[in-house]
């Protein structure tokens, strides 16, 4: 595959105050190339907002007929504290941020079955203890 | 000075204005004298008269009255400003343009009076003497028995009545006659022939013009269409993607399969040349699109048996 030039272009660009953050939309041109991988836009990004890359989260890329051009989104937050409230925890979790914890199926089932016995909010407080 | 300039530029307008509005005054004045004496001689009796009419031509003496005096202050230099003749002006103004659709309402019963003046009474069979007559559409018969009904309906009506829409039955509607169905399949069949590839070669190697030989997939499918483009922009306004549902997604995997299958098939020609083979070609077009989906996985099947 012949490495040609990526070109990554921003548009709709919006400085978004309320959430403390950057919003744009990517585009990214890549003849001769698959499409590029998130972590290297994220790169190319932080370079030309003068960030460091890990406050920079992009994703929804999708490669138009025939390749050679991808659009996404991109979001580049003020710090990491602000992103880590806003962004939605898969986002997170593509970054390493944040691991789900799946408790094992069977106690997910009992949990579930203790709630049964109990109405409304009580419910969030039932899975306090194995009794 | 630029003022010199603009009042020498309207200076010879002014001037015909002027001039014009003098012509037309003597001939106005001229026709009102000759008006005059004959009312003032009684040949024409003012006695009995539409009185809309008399005020609206008082407003517009007055109307006139006050701009030519506003225009005899400008002439001689003073301003009109805070004259209570600007403010008559107005409120005459307001008058009138009140009175134009009363006017409007009002134009059949002029226009009648009118021709009833110039000709005199009009005879007892012309319509225009007729004025509607509701009495004319309750029915005068068997009132004897419309009365009893009246009493007892007066009673039940102290109740407020429920509305019941009625009962029809709904009928099929065709918005075409089969005739115009028919032509219409007919002008489709003969659309299509003409693009089929056969018609297009003959074209090519009869005419003159260079032969164009293009390489795009065609000129419906390069134009976005305007659901794409809106489902594009509300994509990258709300920074979401939306999800493409089952029927979208086969139909663009459809744009992209190759159709190797279409190369020894050169087109109905049947709606140039003779008329019966229009519907049996559609039946053939259904079964083989069946074919692609469905055919081939049961024909795999069934080889594989």
């Amino acid at each position: 595959m012949t490495d040609g030039a990526v070109t990554v272009r921003t548009r709709k660009f919006l400085t978004n105050r309320l959430m403390q953050r950057k919003q744009m939309v990517v585009d990214v041109l890549h003849p001769g190339r698959a499409t590029i991988p998130k972590t290297e836009i994220r790169e190319k990004l932080a370079k030309m907002y003068k960030t460091t890359p890990d406050v920079v989260f992009v994703f929804g890329f999708r490669t138009q007929f025939g390749g050679g051009k991808t659009t996404g989104f991109g979001l580049i937050y003020d710090t990491l504290d602000f992103a880590k409230k806003m962004e939605p925890n898969y986002r997170l979790a593509r970054h390493g941020l944040y691991e789900k914890k799946k408790p094992s199926r069977k106690q997910r089932k009992e949990r579930k079955n203790r709630q049964k016995k109990v109405r409304g909010v009580k419910k969030t407080k039932v899975s306090a203890g194995k009794k | 000075m630029a003022d010199d300039q603009v009042i020498a530029q309207d200076l010879p307008k002014a001037m015909d204005t002027l001039r014009d509005i003098k012509t037309q005054v003597d001939s106005v004045t001229g026709d009102m004298k000759g008006l005059l004496k004959k009312v003032k001689d009684g040949e024409i009796s003012t006695a009995k008269g539409i009185s809309f009419l008399e005020s609206k031509y008082q407003l517009l003496l007055s109307y006139l009255i006050n701009l030519t005096y506003v225009m005899l202050r400008k002439v001689e230099g003073g301003s009109i400003r805070g004259d209570p003749a600007v403010s008559r002006i107005v409120e005459i103004r307001t008058y009138l343009e009140k009175m134009r659709p009363i006017d409007h309402k009002l134009k059949y019963q002029v226009d009648k009076l009118v021709k009833m003046a110039a000709m005199g009474d009009l005879s007892e069979n012309d319509p225009l003497r007729f004025k509607p007559n509701p009495d004319n559409l309750t029915s005068k018969l068997d009132e004897s028995e419309a009365e009893s009904e009246d009493s007892d309906e007066e009673k039940d009506s102290g109740k407020p009545k429920v509305y019941v829409p009625p009962k029809l039955a709904p009928m099929h509607y065709d918005e075409d006659t089969p005739v115009q169905r028919q032509q219409k399949k007919d002008e489709q069949a003969r659309k299509r022939a003409l693009r089929s590839s056969l018609i297009r070669e003959l074209k090519e190697a009869h005419s003159d013009a260079p032969q164009e030989i293009r390489d795009s997939v065609g000129f419906r499918r390069s134009v976005e269409t305007q659901d794409d483009r809106h489902q594009r922009e509300y994509e990258e306004d709300y920074f979401v993607r939306l999800a493409v549902s089952k029927k979208q997604k086969r139909k663009q995997s459809q744009g992209m399969v190759s159709t190797l299958n279409q190369i020894t098939k050169f087109g109905d020609t049947s709606a140039l040349f003779g008329g019966e083979g229009g519907a049996s070609s559609s039946k053939k077009r259904k079964r083989s699109s069946k074919k692609g989906k469905k055919g081939a996985k049961k024909g795999f099947k069934k080889r594989r048996k």
